[in-house]
């Protein structure tokens, strides 16, 4: 009981840019975990892509010591959790290894959607929150405001609230001893079967899959064989350790501790977030509550632009999905894009990740589809089939109905936006809720409406139709019918399979229109007339022509320079190359996401 | 091996660049033209004491030749051009050649050059006297407003000016050039423009459609939306509209931007030697900063930079930056690339000699297509662009390049800083 008594485990709640980070690097300082001179820049961001899109993707546990100004020790264990919405399991599970939480605002912007989201998160779990008020030395700065705010909000009392600037230092002894006076120590019982809950894992070649774990319950020693409750996956493990942030090997990890188990799995997928892992000789009888397998939500079929790149890309897919629970892939094919694979993602920028490492990392060039979401098609036969890619919806006469996924959608904004986020969600089907004040100035909207309109630039939208003062997190509520149907888009009077959409019946004619003028203009010309027809069923239902080239010839004279002009035509044939053939027409790689970008943006 | 028949003269000088151009050549440096001319020819004394020998089957039946192109070839002086043309006699042979020199209708205006004596009708006359035979004058447009706007430093009556000035000075080979596409150029100017130009009865003329050249300045113009071109189908309409109305005049579109008088009967033939030789993929010498030859089994380019070329060449070494060597498909390549580009095409007997193997062996297939397509036309003798594959020709000419292909192996000699 003596070594929980002074062990503190708790993780920071903050939206993009409040500035978690640099308060993380604070505190490693501080307590003397790195100095600043060995400090990387943000050291909890290992990721090149994490630190390029400013975010946090994975979460990360670092080991503390702290001494308070009485002299007493505590071990200090700081969970990252990752700042985005698609990532809100990977959340839970951290805010569940933990008994605090710092709430970090930014002074100048107030608590966002996803903020608020987390918080509640957090309270579900019985977490002790230390609100922070953040940047209180910039210009713009309005802790007042933002402790008035808090108060009204989430209930903390202004007196609870600490003010710092995390780039001064201002603060962070405060929050410091915060974290030992308010948050509690972890009460697992020592003699119990051993029970640890995974928040995290990675793949490591030299040590396999590492889990990171908070042990709840028992002890594990550094060499026993473990069981995972969930995937029934057993293990030898090979070290036990903390993060200080390197990874230290330990003899032990036990009842309240933060730290890792190298299981020497080879994938990711046997080890599970939210699993519970267990000693296999002496097993828990009960998993730790809250496991859930991951499960995409979104789809796109990725494509390599030179097919001979199929099993690269497959090859890719694989060593991917070692560090990647949640993505998921299936072959399939396109009479338009060739071998593929249909991919699905937790959520867009999920599948922007997986997109920017498949092509950063294993140098392959991509063709994405626009992204779909799956559908429960409950056929006249009384058989349901999911289907996720809109080619493969059934017939329409043997279709007794359609549903589709719902969210329950937060969005924080200035009242004045009110009318623009109405009007946005209203066009793409959504109906409001709950509306509520925060203070005089900014609302809390909250809305129901069909991911299928949400992964469509609804993030874009919103943002730019608020001048990017709005932010938004998002839930999945359900399954609702709705009366959908499938557009077609006939290119030379051939269906490109690869270009269909799942619609609602009334917003069809509009969406054809649409795809149909922006795919006019991005099919450049051929040496023949081109019709774009957008269809549904059998029924035509938008028509535009993109005409036929009158004149493309190289008419400079170069000198002599006969190079130039032969790689001026090299050039031209290269980018011709990059097209889809389908039937005889070339197509742009910018068609296929053409459908992305639909919203009246050229009516 | 006999001597090698055509050589062209870079002269990389210009008072003033135009906003469309991105060739090599400088405005301000003026001050190095005495010591450049020094250089062009000390590497002409280089190129004729290698000797380079141009088989029989790389020599196209035509006058041999020397074009001076630029930049601005007539902001040399008489004498300038005078040591240049001797000096190359040692590298070629010149009786009974064309030797063509580019004039920029502005090169005679400013202050103190009419005193200098530096009219263009003294001018031309000098120049017939050094051995000059073809003028190739840049006329562009006769629109004053788009002149200006493109950077041209003279108006259209200077211009015209120009072109009475070589006339009556008695050069028999003028050639025009001419271009459409410009910015904010209608239909109408354009016809206005052909009708001048014909009834000037120029013995030949180059007409282009405008390129826009991402390190030109005008491509940031019409990025940034300050300029409008025509568009595609108004820019093809020009050169319909050309392709008519020089027909009608009697002119023969020899090659895609280039026409022509050739009248068999009366031993009349206007076209201009030097780019035939070009176009039917012979050897040619060339010297100069930036210039680019070709010598079987290699192209070569040189040093750019006006300094670094003098530097180089004053310590006797040749001022080559880059050979590129072809091997069989890409002399295969570049002789159909260029040679469709002839109104007459590709004879399959030049091809043979050319390449050293049969055109239909190589290129059958795609010969085949592109006839179906309605875009080559064929009988015995040659292959040949129909006016639909004129018109796209790009769509024809890369067809005739390897897919994927890296092309031949650049070597380059040294950094080129």
């Amino acid at each position: 009981m003596s070594h929980q008594q002074y062990v503190r485990n708790f993780s920071i709640i903050a939206h993009i840019d409040h500035g978690k980070t640099t308060l993380s690097d604070r505190l490693l300082e501080l307590t003397g975990t790195i100095s600043a001179r060995e400090r990387r820049e943000q050291l909890l961001d290992a990721m090149d892509l994490e630190r390029e899109k400013g975010i946090t993707i994975k979460a990360k546990a670092v080991c503390m010591r702290y001494t308070a100004p009485d002299g007493q020790a505590y071990t200090y264990n700081l969970i990252d959790c990752p700042g985005h919405v698609d990532f809100t399991y990977e959340v839970s599970r951290a805010l569940a290894a933990c008994e605090g939480a710092l709430l970090v605002v930014d002074a100048a912007q107030g608590i966002e959607a996803q903020t608020l989201a987390n918080v509640y998160l957090a309270l579900e779990h019985d977490l002790v929150i230390i609100p922070v008020i953040n940047k209180i030395d910039l210009p713009g700065a309005n802790p007042e405001q933002v402790a008035e705010e808090i108060e009204h909000v989430i209930g903390i009392g202004r007196e609870d609230i600490i003010l710092a600037s995390a780039k001064a230092g201002t603060g962070v002894p405060a929050i410091l001893e915060a974290i030992a006076e308010r948050i509690p120590s972890p009460r697992g019982q020592v003699d119990d079967a051993t029970r640890a809950l995974i928040f995290d894992s990675h793949y490591d070649a030299y040590k396999g899959v590492i889990a990171y774990v908070r042990v709840v319950d028992g002890m594990f020693p550094a060499d026993t064989r473990v069981q995972f409750l969930g995937t029934k996956a057993q293990a030898d493990i090979l070290e036990v350790g903390v993060f200080r942030p390197a990874m230290t090997p330990l003899e032990q990890l036990s009842a309240g501790d933060v730290g890792y188990i190298a299981t020497g799995l080879k994938t990711v997928e046997d080890c599970q977030v939210g699993d519970t892992i267990t000693l296999a000789e002496r097993p828990a009888n009960k998993a730790l509550p809250g496991y859930r397998p991951a499960k995409a939500m979104v789809f796109a079929g990725l494509y390599p632009i030179d097919s001979n790149a199929y099993t690269d890309l497959r090859e890719a897919l694989e060593k991917l999905k070692l560090n990647d629970a949640a993505l998921s892939f299936e072959p399939e094919s396109s009479s338009a894009l060739g071998f593929g694979f249909r991919c699905g993602f937790l959520g867009l920028l999920h599948m922007e990740i997986v997109r920017e490492r498949l092509e950063r990392e294993y140098q392959l060039e991509l063709l994405i589809t626009a992204p779909s979401v799956e559908y429960q098609v409950l056929q006249t036969d009384g058989e349901i089939v999911a289907v996720d890619n809109p080619s493969t919806l059934p017939s329409p006469n043997i279709i007794a109905s359609i549903e589709e996924p719902m969210m329950h959608i937060s969005v924080i904004a200035p009242s004045r936006y009110i009318g623009a986020i109405m009007e946005l969600v209203t066009t793409r089907r959504g109906s409001l809720d709950t509306m509520d004040y925060l203070d005089p100035q900014r609302v809390l909207l909250k809305y129901y409406i069909p991911l299928a309109e949400l992964v469509i630039d609804f993030y874009d939208q919103l943002k730019s139709r608020t001048q990017g003062y709005a932010s938004l997190d998002y839930a999945l509520s359900g399954y609702q019918e709705a009366n959908l149907v499938r557009l077609d888009i006939l290119v030379n009077g051939q269906p490109v399979d690869a270009l269909s959409m799942i619609v609602h019946r009334d917003s069809a004619y509009n969406r054809g229109r649409e795809l149909v003028a922006r795919l006019v203009k991005i099919i450049p010309r051929q040496m023949f007339e081109v019709p774009i027809q957008a269809a549904v069923g059998s029924k035509i239902i938008a028509r535009e022509t993109v005409r036929a080239m009158r004149k493309d010839v190289l008419s400079k004279c170069y000198g002599g320079d006969v190079s130039r002009k032969r790689k001026l035509l090299e050039k031209q044939k290269e980018g011709k190359k990059r097209m889809k053939m389908v039937g005889n027409v070339e197509i742009p790689q910018e068609a296929f996401m053409a459908i992305l970008s639909l919203d009246g943006k050229d009516s | 091996m006999g001597q090698p028949q055509h050589l062209y003269i870079h002269i990389p000088f210009c008072h003033h660049r135009c906003c469309y151009c991105d060739f090599v050549t400088y405005a301000g440096m003026e001050d190095r033209i005495e010591a450049y001319v020094a250089a062009v020819c000390r590497e002409l004394a280089m190129l004729a004491q290698i000797g380079h020998g141009t088989p029989a089957c790389f020599r196209a039946p035509l006058r041999p030749s020397i074009f001076f192109g630029g930049g601005t070839p007539s902001l040399l002086s008489p004498a300038q051009i005078e040591r240049i043309i001797a000096t190359a006699e040692q590298v070629l042979p010149l009786a009974d050649a064309e030797i063509s020199l580019e004039v920029n209708p502005g090169s005679f205006l400013g202050t103190g050059l009419r005193e200098q004596g530096r009219t263009a009708r003294h001018y031309f006359g000098k120049l017939a006297q050094m051995g000059i035979n073809r003028l190739s004058l840049g006329v562009q447009t006769l629109h004053d407003p788009t002149l200006r706007v493109i950077g041209r430093q003279h108006t259209a009556m200077e211009a015209r000016q120009c072109y009475d000035a070589a006339r009556r000075v008695g050069f028999a080979q003028i050639s025009l050039d001419m271009m459409f596409g410009l910015p904010g150029q209608t239909l109408a100017q354009w016809q206005a423009d052909l009708e001048e130009i014909i009834a000037w009865q120029p013995e030949h003329l180059s007409v282009y459609s405008l390129i826009l050249e991402e390190r030109a300045p005008l491509y940031q113009q019409v990025a940034q939306g300050a300029l409008a071109l025509p568009d595609d189908d108004t820019s093809a309409m020009m050169y319909e509209m050309t392709l008519e109305q020089l027909a009608t005049a009697g002119y023969v579109g020899y090659e895609i931007s280039n026409w022509a008088r050739i009248d068999s009967v009366a031993g009349l033939d206007t076209r201009c030697q030097h780019n035939l030789a070009y176009w039917l993929n012979s050897d040619y010498l060339a010297a100069g900063a930036a210039a680019h030859g070709h010598i079987f089994p290699a192209r070569y380019a040189n040093l750019a930079q006006i300094d670094t070329y003098i530097a180089e060449v004053s310590a006797n070494r040749r001022p080559v930056e880059t050979w590129v060597h072809l091997n069989q498909a890409d002399g295969c390549a570049e002789t159909m690339m260029m040679g469709l580009r002839l109104h007459t095409g590709v004879r399959y007997d030049h091809f043979q000699q050319r390449c050293g193997c049969a055109l239909d062996a190589v290129y059958g297939g795609v010969l085949e297509r592109l006839v179906a397509q309605g875009l080559l036309e064929r009988d015995e003798h040659a292959v040949w662009l129909t006016y639909r594959g004129r018109m796209i020709g790009n769509q024809v000419f890369m067809q005739f390049l390897e897919s994927g292909s890296k092309g031949s192996m650049a070597i380059p000699l040294r950094d080129s800083a």
